[in-house]
């Protein structure tokens, strides 16, 4: 358990958050190589299932990163995803799964500084917490 | 829930409109004293039953119904709740529904009844509740129950016991409440000690997926827990077949069932008409509604919406909280 690096998966929207994490790296702003990204066409389209998986193969964080609301690309993609977030999360936290692994992001494509810096807060966050054992796949 | 209620069912039954071209009601079982849901045709009126046991929702049955005929159906409050969110979601006509609505003082929980019953259950000739007691009535000898012995417990907790939406009104109606007063008190245990219920829970899980089967809001043709909605055929290699997109491990352990019930009850986020038939059906007899009923919590108190309002949940985008 020394050396823990933390696993975070972030599902991030074509049209905001992806943009915006490329301007990060275009700008040469730091962000930890934890954070592995995958990009979706809308926040609105990510599955609450994609995200229990996610945790069930062994991810210590998932965020969810879409544009603001009212910016959304497809009008109200992310009105959605922040309805299934509040549900899933509060769910979460009722059967006693750490929720505080699971994060809701908007970031605009402009905010590149936004995104290393949450990215980099939540990473620290998730270091502290250590390894999340609960729902990840063991050896039975 | 007596004799004089079945009375009133098939008095309104046997004076239907034209028009109706089927009964769905409650038929007894043989050799059992419970109700199963039965479609009848309007001249059959007197194959119709009626008890404390006709617990089912005959929802389901009604969507199939009720595509190409007028369809009468005898509902509870919950069965009632479940036409009305199909009916939302365009999967029925209310044209196409003659409502017989029942106002319902709570349903038996069989497995508790079976438990508590000094008779055989083929022996059993009815069951009826007076007042606050469940009478059994057996070749002339008589048992009675106290009914909040044998009380199904979702009842307890019932929002809707008598249909707002009904052509006609059998019994007087009733209150709801809403409450929840369960889900408060398991929330004030620790994290842990939750995880572990829930796992002990799970663990039992056999993934035989009955309360999907069972419950009225889960009709899509395809699920997504489903192992593989994509085609098979014998010449399928066995490595394509293993690399089929699938949301759910294959394993039956503890948090892949749990991974199983959050998705199902995600889906019925403030569309649940609470009859607790998930329960009811799940051959180990786990705690299905507590997930379920948390759930409805949520949406009752974050987003402040009530599952019978006109306007489905899931398109409903202007009661999110701030921020």
């Amino acid at each position: 358990m020394e050396d823990f690096e933390p696993k975070i998966i972030t599902f991030a929207c074509n049209w905001c958050s992806y943009a915006g994490a490329d301007l990060a790296g275009t700008s040469r702003l730091k962000y930890p190589p934890n954070v592995k990204i995958i990009r979706v066409m809308c926040s609105g389209m990510v599955n609450p299932a994609w995200v229990l998986r996610a945790f069930r193969q062994g991810a210590d964080g998932v965020v969810i990163a879409g544009c603001h609301p009212g910016d959304c690309h497809y009008t109200v993609g992310n009105y959605y995803a922040k309805k299934r977030y509040i549900l899933l999360k509060e769910l979460l936290k009722f059967v006693g799964f750490d929720d505080e692994r699971f994060k809701l992001l908007w970031a605009s494509a402009s905010e590149g500084k936004l995104f290393a810096e949450e990215m980099t807060a939540f990473t620290e966050k998730i270091r502290e917490m250590g390894r999340q054992e609960k729902l990840r796949r063991k050896i039975e | 829930m007596n004799a004089e209620t079945l009375e009133r069912i098939k008095e309104e039954c046997r004076k239907l409109p034209a028009e109706i071209s089927y009964i769905v009601g409650f038929v007894r079982k043989q050799s059992e004293p419970r109700e199963v849901v039965a479609v009848l045709k309007p001249d059959e009126v007197d194959k119709l039953s009626f008890s404390p046991l006709s617990f089912n929702n005959p929802a389901r049955t009604v969507m199939e119904l009720a595509k190409d005929n007028k369809v009468a159906v005898i509902a509870k409050g919950c069965d009632a709740r479940a036409l009305k969110q199909l009916e939302k979601e365009e999967k029925i006509e209310r044209e196409n529904l003659y409502i017989i609505g029942i106002s319902c003082p709570g349903v038996i929980d069989y497995r508790k009844f079976r438990n508590t019953v000094k008779f055989r259950l083929a022996e059993i000739d009815s069951v009826e509740l007076i007042g606050d007691e469940v009478v059994v009535k057996a070749g002339g000898e008589e048992q009675r129950i106290p009914f909040s012995e044998v009380i199904f417990e979702n009842c307890l907790y019932c929002e809707q016991p008598t249909p707002k939406d009904y052509d006609v009104l059998i019994g007087e109606p009733r209150e709801g409440k809403v409450d929840f007063s369960d889900i408060e008190e398991f929330e004030k245990l620790s994290a842990e000690e939750r995880w572990s219920y829930w796992m002990d829970v799970f663990s039992k899980c056999i993934r035989c997926h009955a309360c999907r089967q069972v419950c009225p809001m889960c009709y899509c043709n395809e699920c997504l827990v489903d192992p593989s909605n994509l085609a098979v055929s014998p010449m399928t290699p066995a490595e394509e077949k293993a690399a089929y997109p699938r949301v759910l491990g294959r394993t039956v352990n503890a948090a892949d069932n749990l991974i199983y019930h959050i998705v199902r009850v995600m889906h019925h986020a403030g569309r649940c008409a609470g009859c607790g038939e998930c329960e009811r059906a799940c051959p180990m007899e786990l705690p299905l509604r507590k997930l379920e009923r948390k759930l409805e919590k949520v949406v009752y108190e974050v987003f402040n919406y009530s599952p019978d309002e006109e306007i489905p949940f899931l398109s409903k985008l202007d009661i999110l909280p701030e921020g």
